[in-house]
């Protein structure tokens, strides 16, 4: 029987011969572009964006706020040139632009707490739809919004402000940037050409 | 289950009666092997590399000078990695970096039949295992996995040869070519079929 029992061992220690895909693996190797849109909506009748002026960092350790790093200028400044890029006009905030473009970076490392995008709205220190001009509304986040936990991510989020629904702002695009290397300055470059590359149907008309 | 437990008190029962029988070699013996394995089929699709990490390990006895039973287990691993590409999902895409990897541990009730009697120098034979896999199919979007286990059932034909080092030597050189089926479906895999090579030694031992 002691043949059978040292079988067994072996047959326990086998998992231990496995190649683990996460060594070795480089930041740029690690990180993710997902992209989510809403079906319905025809991304062609819009014409005009304005984005915000500074990035929203929400942490599940210290208190919402908003920041505007040397990172969060970058990031700002490439996504206005991506959307600029993708034939939308850029105007001021107080112009009544067709899409609001909100940025946020998600810091969930330190606990795996759920993330569910939500809740953020009803946090002080996001975006109030009143920056946007729509003071006592709500924004509505669909169902193709994802869940995160644990890790740092940014979030890049159109909002239609052309067709508020029941006193909410209707997010219809989201990009989701999550992986090592993220809040680090030298990849903005690359993660916002990937998101607005791989979404081809965002254009306008012209 | 209860196959295993049938197969364990025919076991007791042959070593009992072990010694009843005149063989050239002891009935008991165990076998090690080094194993590559090439993926067919659908499994192709999901992983085209051949895996050269793969071994096998077995227990086997010997009815009579010819026809043997035993149980065998092993571990193979396939692993491609994809350079970054855009793939659709549900209402959007994602652009990563993708690590396909399956694990399998197969736990099999064997039989074998030696074409010649145990003094010849060659000794070929053919074989069956059947019996259960655990399949590991855990596919990486940059560091994020989408992992799936379960239970499969699997069947595995094989010709082989064995050389004694040695007439009456109680070591033996194997080498084999197996075929394996598994009705496995998950994802992209609608079927698990592999040609896997094996190298190595069987040892009579009691």
């Amino acid at each position: 029987m002691y043949l059978m029992s040292a079988s067994l061992i072996l047959t326990a220690s086998i998992s231990s011969c496995s190649k683990d895909p996460l060594k070795n693996m480089t930041d740029e190797e690690s990180r993710i572009y997902v992209t989510n849109r809403a079906d319905s909506v025809d991304f062609t009748t819009y014409a005009t964006f304005s984005i915000a002026d500074s990035v929203a960092v929400i942490s599940n350790t210290s208190n919402d706020r908003r920041e505007l790093t040397d990172y969060d200028k970058k990031l700002i400044a490439d996504v206005s040139a991506a959307m600029v890029a993708k034939g939308y006009k850029l105007i001021a905030r107080t112009g009544k632009p067709d899409l609001a473009v909100n940025l946020t970076r998600i810091d969930n490392t330190y606990s795996s707490v759920y993330y569910d995008p939500g809740y953020w709205s009803g946090i002080g220190g996001y975006y109030d739809p009143f920056y946007w001009g729509y003071g006592g509304y709500g924004y509505y986040w669909p169902s193709y919004y994802q869940v995160y936990q644990k890790e740092r991510a940014v979030s890049i989020d159109l909002i239609d402000l052309k067709n508020p629904k029941n006193n909410q702002l209707v997010a219809i695009w989201n990009a989701m940037l999550r992986g090592s290397g993220v809040w680090n300055i030298n990849n903005v470059d690359s993660m916002v050409t990937a998101v607005f590359a791989q979404s081809t149907y965002l254009k306008t008309s012209n | 289950m209860k196959s295993l437990k049938n197969w364990i008190l025919m076991m007791i029962a042959f070593m009992g009666v072990q010694s009843a029988s005149a063989q050239m070699r002891s009935p008991l013996s165990v076998n090690v092997d080094y194993s590559i394995a090439q993926p067919l089929g659908s499994l192709k699709d999901y992983t085209d590399k051949t895996s050269f990490r793969g071994w096998r390990a077995g227990l086997q006895y010997q009815l009579n000078d010819q026809l043997a039973i035993g149980i065998r287990s092993g571990y193979q691993e396939f692993f491609q990695k994809l350079p970054r590409a855009v793939y659709p999902i549900k209402g959007g895409e994602i652009s990563a970096v993708q690590t396909r990897t399956l694990q399998v541990v197969p736990i099999l009730a064997t039989v074998q039949y030696q074409l010649t009697k145990p003094d010849a120098k060659v000794i070929p034979y053919v074989g069956l295992g059947a019996g259960a896999a655990n399949m590991e199919y855990n596919k990486y979007y940059g560091e994020f996995s989408d992992k799936y286990t379960g239970w499969q059932f699997m069947a595995t034909p094989e010709v082989g040869i064995n050389i004694p080092f040695g007439q009456g030597s109680p070591l033996l050189f194997n080498a084999s070519i197996q075929y394996t089926y598994s009705p496995y479906k998950i994802q992209e895999i609608t079927n698990y079929n592999v040609v896997q090579a094996n190298v190595g030694l069987r040892l009579h031992i009691n």
